[in-house]
């Protein structure tokens, strides 16, 4: 009898400490809202308080020169930052921007960077946040960006973006005005265009099947060479059919746009909510442009033109077998990343003896009528607004940290190559790359920019860390750059047949119904692409399940 | 109205209990040596359950930080009970892990009989030990090791030997397992067959171990066969045993996440979307997650397995004497 007493007191103790706990936070609620409204005239008032700083530079000034950062800037960073990962040369890179950035600032500052795992990043900041672990910066793709710059939880970089020293050196200055908000906020920066996925085909398969790149000008001329690669025999191994014509890394991305990976399949169609020119929002999944789409892809994979595993293919299993050595199973066509992204293609295909050289397609009609491939919206940094109504730490950070990015010189060359030594040098010296057959070594001479082997290949150079020296909105000035010619040339076709993305759209039905509309859309993919099913049928149910919630979000992004 | 019940040793002397206070102090040693158990279990245990208060909440990485959450009621246990997602993943939960249980358990049976009919030691051992052996890679491992062999593409393993043998037709196309609503359960139990069935002899065989030989010696004389004494000492033997560990399994039956995580994709959701991975995409696969809504799904899913727990309680009491706890 004691025990069941005990048992019950116990358990009337513990449902009341969690009753207490929900209690008092119920009583915080009110308190929040007020801390919510102080946020907001807070910010208001710095609003009004930094317009008054840049209207008077002298008094701005003093406020840069009033704060010091006297703890480490916390930084987030996804894959995109490459020498922050182990065994890149983290430790010099590191050590050597903190003195560069506190040279700049004329006391010691230091940086600790936090990369997480790329595909995870959401997913990891999510969790990070919940835990009130937040760090000073950070990037964010346009998404997330989108979600969390009405949140207040970044902080306006407007006037230090206007008053930063790089702004006389811009030669894309419309990117980041582009990020403002119609109150002119600016909650991120990108220190560099987004880039986009044009189309690459190995030309020793077009060879193969007596075809040639300039040739391929519409979709049917596209589809014709998919078919010739899927049915011939382009490896030259001796055995028809046993390679595809295209490969893909997913038939829907999880980060806007999500097409860029096929699209010369998905042309004019867009599945999401889409801007329209007259500034109304409608739902482009629900239009015939986005059906003719889905049956051009289930064409395609129901005759096996496509690999099938593109469904379910991350972008590294997509890369790998499309450059892998055995080139059975392979496919002839790739869209991927512009610029740095077309040597590294290259360089794989030739480091696994695929002899082929990597063409970089016009776009086909269909694609060029849109504008050409899309220019996706650019990640951003985001600083992270401390909430104490006070932007001196804000604005101390960003001129510790963003602005430095493009200052031309050493900070910039950091973000740009990495550390010098480690990841490049201005040595007189020999680099030998590549094995066998594909040895080649290069001399150098004293003061001459060259990239250094990788620390976990030695045959291959190290490339790039963060910001692509070809797509950078302010270049460097000292003239340092390992762009090679078929770099270039990549990044200028791209740029010469892009257009940019459409915007991501942020409201809170689209936060809080996102992953039914997501997973809505995947539903319908699957079914007509995959499963070769109705697109009427699956249109229809893609209204029938998540119809409510699009009018919803279309509402608001209209309201807006 | 109470009365005390007395306490007598075998002579019938009367023992007379000590005050609690005094006992605690007389056993104190053991007190002080339980004490980072009951700190630890009170933290990770029970502290975090005062999360669920969140269910009633909007609760979104920035307001948990801020303290300003939005009290919502049960808005969040509205949404989810009108959520068709939701309903699907609960049913796929108790069937796949009602028909894993049922199908990992029997194969162990029958691949611990034969373990036990065995006579070779040697070859019972090694094959022992590769049957072991799955259990202890990852998920993640197997997942990949899987998705290799099962390709839909021209690489693929097990099409390419489908083709060889003429099941598949050069018209007919490769078959992608792990995106085919239809073939998606059978590879998933067939998996969990590999990986778990070695591990699930154990308990088994165990028991096998304990039954006594003159039982078979005794069947021997009767002139029973090999077939007849499995029927009639063997499997009597295990019933108890079978039972015991359906019941045991059949209380975690809600708790299924890593094993379809790293095989299911959005092709298959109708037929693998289970709680844990429903909870997963709600709460990580978005820029701007409402833990609330998570945490009201968390909650549902602990008062089904609570429920569950206490049915599994009282059918072991029935079946064992005693019940799991």
């Amino acid at each position: 009898m004691k025990r069941k007493v005990l048992s019950v007191l116990l358990t009337s103790a513990m449902v009341m400490s969690m009753a207490a706990c929900g209690s008092s936070e119920t009583t915080e609620a009110p308190a929040s809202n007020d801390a919510a409204a102080s946020t907001t005239t807070d910010s208001a008032a710095a609003d009004t308080k930094a317009d008054a700083a840049a209207s008077t530079d002298t008094a701005a000034a003093d406020t840069e020169t009033a704060f010091q950062l006297t703890e480490p800037i916390k930084a987030y960073v996804d894959g995109t930052v490459n020498y922050v990962k182990e065994d890149s040369g983290k430790e010099e890179f590191v050590s050597q921007l903190n003195a560069a950035i506190s040279e700049k600032m004329g006391y010691d500052v230091t940086v600790e960077f936090t990369a997480l795992d790329h595909s995870g990043y959401t997913d990891a900041v999510g969790r990070m946040f919940a835990g009130g672990d937040y760090p000073d910066v950070m990037i964010m793709n346009a998404g997330m960006f989108r979600q969390y710059m009405t949140t207040g939880l970044l902080w306006n970089m407007a006037d230090a973006y206007d008053n930063a020293e790089f702004q006389s050196r811009l030669t894309a200055p419309g990117l980041n005005e582009s990020l403002k908000d119609k109150d002119g906020a600016l909650y991120g920066f990108t220190p560099a265009i987004g880039g986009g996925c044009p189309t690459y085909v190995k030309k020793a398969w077009l060879d193969a099947v007596g075809m040639k790149a300039e040739d391929i000008k519409t979709y049917d001329d596209f589809y014709k060479m998919l078919e010739a690669f899927t049915t011939g025999d382009p490896d030259g191994n001796g055995v028809n059919g046993d390679t595809y014509g295209f490969i893909s890394a997913g038939l829907y991305g999880e980060e806007a746009p999500h097409i860029n990976y096929l699209p010369d399949f998905w042309q004019d169609g867009y599945p999401g909510l889409l801007k329209g020119e007259d500034g109304v929002w409608y739902d482009g999944m629900q239009t015939e442009a986005t059906k003719n789409a889905l049956l051009r892809m289930q064409e395609a994979y129901q005759a096996g033109v496509i690999d099938p595993v593109s469904y379910t293919a991350g972008t590294k299993e997509a890369r790998e077998k499309y450059w892998s050595a055995d080139q059975t199973g392979s496919a002839g066509v790739f869209c991927y990343w512009a610029g740095s992204w077309y040597d590294n293609i290259a360089t794989n295909l030739e480091k696994n003896g695929v002899e082929t050289e990597l063409v970089q397609l016009d776009p086909i009609a269909e694609v060029a009528a849109i504008g050409g491939y899309l220019n996706r919206e650019s990640p951003v940094w985001v600083i992270i607004d401390d909430g104490d109504g006070d932007d001196a730490r804000e604005q101390a950070i960003f001129d510790a940290f963003i602005e430095p990015m493009l200052d031309g010189d050493k900070c910039q060359t950091l973000w740009t190559y990495g550390a010098e030594g480690t990841h490049w040098s201005l040595k007189a010296e020999s680099i030998t790359t590549g094995t066998g057959e594909k040895e080649k070594t290069v001399e150098y001479a004293e003061g001459e920019f060259h990239c250094l082997p990788t620390i976990a290949d030695p045959t291959t150079l190290f490339k790039k860390n963060h910001i692509d020296n070809a797509a950078v909105i302010a270049p460097l000035t000292n003239g340092y750059s390992n762009t090679t010619d078929t770099v270039a040339a990549s990044n200028t076709h791209f740029v010469n047949n892009c257009v940019d993305a459409p915007q991501a759209p942020s409201c809170d039905t689209i936060t809080n119904e996102g992953v039914a509309i997501t997973d809505a859309i995947k539903a319908v993919i699957s079914t007509v692409v995959v499963e070769g099913g109705d697109v009427d049928a699956a249109m229809q149910t893609y209204v029938d399940t998540v119809g409510s919630i699009v009018e919803q979000a279309l509402s608001e992004l209209n309201a807006q | 109205m109470f009365e005390k019940k007395k306490v007598m040793t075998s002579a019938g002397v009367e023992v007379r209990k000590k005050p609690l206070g005094l006992r605690i102090w007389t056993n104190r040693g053991y007190y002080v040596m339980f004490l980072p158990v009951a700190i630890f279990v009170l933290i990770l245990n029970y502290w975090p359950m005062l999360g669920v208060r969140y269910s009633f909440y909007k609760a979104t990485p920035i307001t948990m930080n801020k303290g300003t959450n939005e009290f919502v009621g049960f808005a969040n246990f509205t949404k989810l009970f009108e959520t068709d997602a939701f309903w699907n993943a609960f049913q796929n939960t108790l069937e796949l892990s009602i028909m894993k249980l049922l199908i990992t358990t029997a194969t162990a049976v029958i691949v611990s009989i034969f373990l036990n009919e065995m006579g070779n030691l040697l070859a019972k051992k090694t094959l022992q030990t590769i049957i072991y052996l799955p259990h202890f890679m990852s998920w993640a491992v197997v997942a990949s090791v899987a998705s290799l062999l099962l390709s839909p593409s021209v690489t693929g393993m097990v099409n390419g030997m489908l083709r060889d043998w003429g099941v598949l037709g050069e018209a007919d196309k490769n078959i992608y397992f792990l995106a085919d609503k239809e073939m998606w359960r059978p590879i998933f139990y067939i998996i969990n067959i590999w990986k778990e069935t070695g591990w699930g002899t154990i308990i088994f065989l165990a028991t096998l171990s304990g039954i006594n030989p003159e039982q078979y010696e005794a069947a021997d004389i009767d002139g029973a066969t090999r077939l007849q004494k499995m029927r009639y000492i063997t499997m009597p033997a295990l019933a108890n045993t079978i039972l015991t560990v359906l019941i045991l399994n059949l209380a975690k039956v809600l708790n299924m996440f890593e094993s379809v995580f790293v095989l299911y994709n959005d092709a298959v959701y109708d037929v693998s979307d289970v709680i844990g991975t429903y909870i997963y995409r709600q709460t990580f696969a978005v820029a701007l997650p409402n833990y609330g809504y998570s945490t009201a799904v968390g909650l549902f899913r602990s008062l089904v397995g609570c429920l569950l727990f206490v049915i599994c309680n009282w059918a072991s009491k029935k079946v064992r004497g005693r019940g799991i706890v």
